[in-house]
């Protein structure tokens, strides 16, 4: 069973189970692979101060037409989306000119969440002031990948995908999916309370890997404090 | 303007000038969309440490994204919107920016 994290001291602390930290880095490790910056940090001074500036200079990146986004991951429309919406030439601008940065941020809060989650000691996963903000965008990051991988792009989509866990077969994947999904988002909620200092009394403080089995079967709308029910 | 209003200028000229005036004056604002993934609890805090703003106003602007499917949360010239737009992308949040209209 999972404990949230909670405030120790000045560091937060999560106990996690075996299962649900290898779960977790690898949801990470594949988000982090689709993030990869186009430029890795490469000890090289030019190409890191270049890539620091967040500019991209591979040639694909230059081109200012929509036409090359047609064809990627839609995924990354999700974790990268467009900045404007209705001028396409501002949006591909403003890509072009932050793109790596972001890729290169977001890579670096998953490479800071995977060492946290590796380096745990029995099933205490310790994050201190620094790595508190980087993991929860981390996770950010990973809901949106597994979310938009499940088709969850409205809000409709998110309700129609609960209501759908009633009757899924024990050995879809998507119900595996989904329940890991409502892990997730438990365990950035309890991050986020600790960070803001609010009460974690009305927020279930522990989560039972056993029951994401149940959760196929359960109503999910009477099983409170686990269903993401606090999304925007 | 009337047909018997000759102007001597291009017409290009002229919406030039009209731009001009008009520009400076309309800020732009960084828009936060509602998304289905985002938690509320999350969105506060990333509204709070971002921008620095009280819970208050952070749980309002959240609020507004929550319920009404967007909100603006800062305004002024484009190089800030851009900046504030990229900055919110990175805490995973939908940001756009545009000019106010």
């Amino acid at each position: 069973m999972a404990r949230a994290f909670l405030r120790e001291k000045d560091h937060y602390v999560a106990l996690l189970e075996s299962t649900e930290r290898t779960v977790l880095l690898g949801l990470m490790q594949q988000t982090r692979l689709l993030l990869s910056p186009e430029i890795e940090p490469t000890g090289d001074a030019f190409d890191d101060l270049v890539a620091s500036m967040g500019l991209s200079l591979s040639a694909a990146d230059q081109q200012t037409d929509s036409a090359s986004l047609d064809d990627r991951d839609p995924a990354l429309d999700r974790l990268l989306p467009t900045a404007h919406r209705g001028d396409d030439e501002i949006a591909a601008e403003f890509r072009r000119l932050t793109e790596e940065g972001l890729r290169q941020r977001k890579s670096g809060n998953l490479d800071v969440a995977l060492a946290c989650v590796d380096g745990a000691v029995g099933n205490r996963v310790v994050l201190d002031e620094a790595q508190a903000p980087a993991f929860l965008m981390a996770l950010t990051d990973v809901r949106l990948l597994l979310g938009e991988r499940m088709g969850m792009r409205t809000e409709e989509d998110a309700e129609a995908l609960h209501a759908a866990m009633d009757d899924i077969d024990d050995d879809d994947p998507l119900g595996y999916a989904m329940a890991w999904y409502d892990f997730l988002t438990w365990l950035q909620e309890t991050l986020t309370h600790a960070l803001m200092g609010t009460d974690l009394r009305d927020v279930v403080a522990a989560y039972d890997a056993d029951d994401v089995e149940d959760d196929l079967e359960e109503d999910v709308d009477d099983d409170e404090g686990r269903r993401p029910d606090g999304t925007v | 303007m009337t047909a018997a209003t000759l102007s001597l200028a291009p017409a290009e000229q002229e919406v030039t000038s009209t731009d001009e005036a008009v520009a400076p004056d309309v800020p732009w604002v960084t828009i936060v969309w509602n998304d289905p993934v985002n938690l509320m609890t999350y969105v506060t805090w990333v509204f709070e440490t971002y921008f620095g703003y009280a819970r208050p106003k952070a749980e309002k602007l959240m609020m507004d994204v929550h319920v009404k499917g967007r909100a603006v949360v800062s305004n002024g010239p484009r190089e800030s919107m851009e900046r504030d737009a990229e900055a919110l992308q990175g805490y995973g949040l939908w940001a756009t920016f545009e000019k106010d209209s």
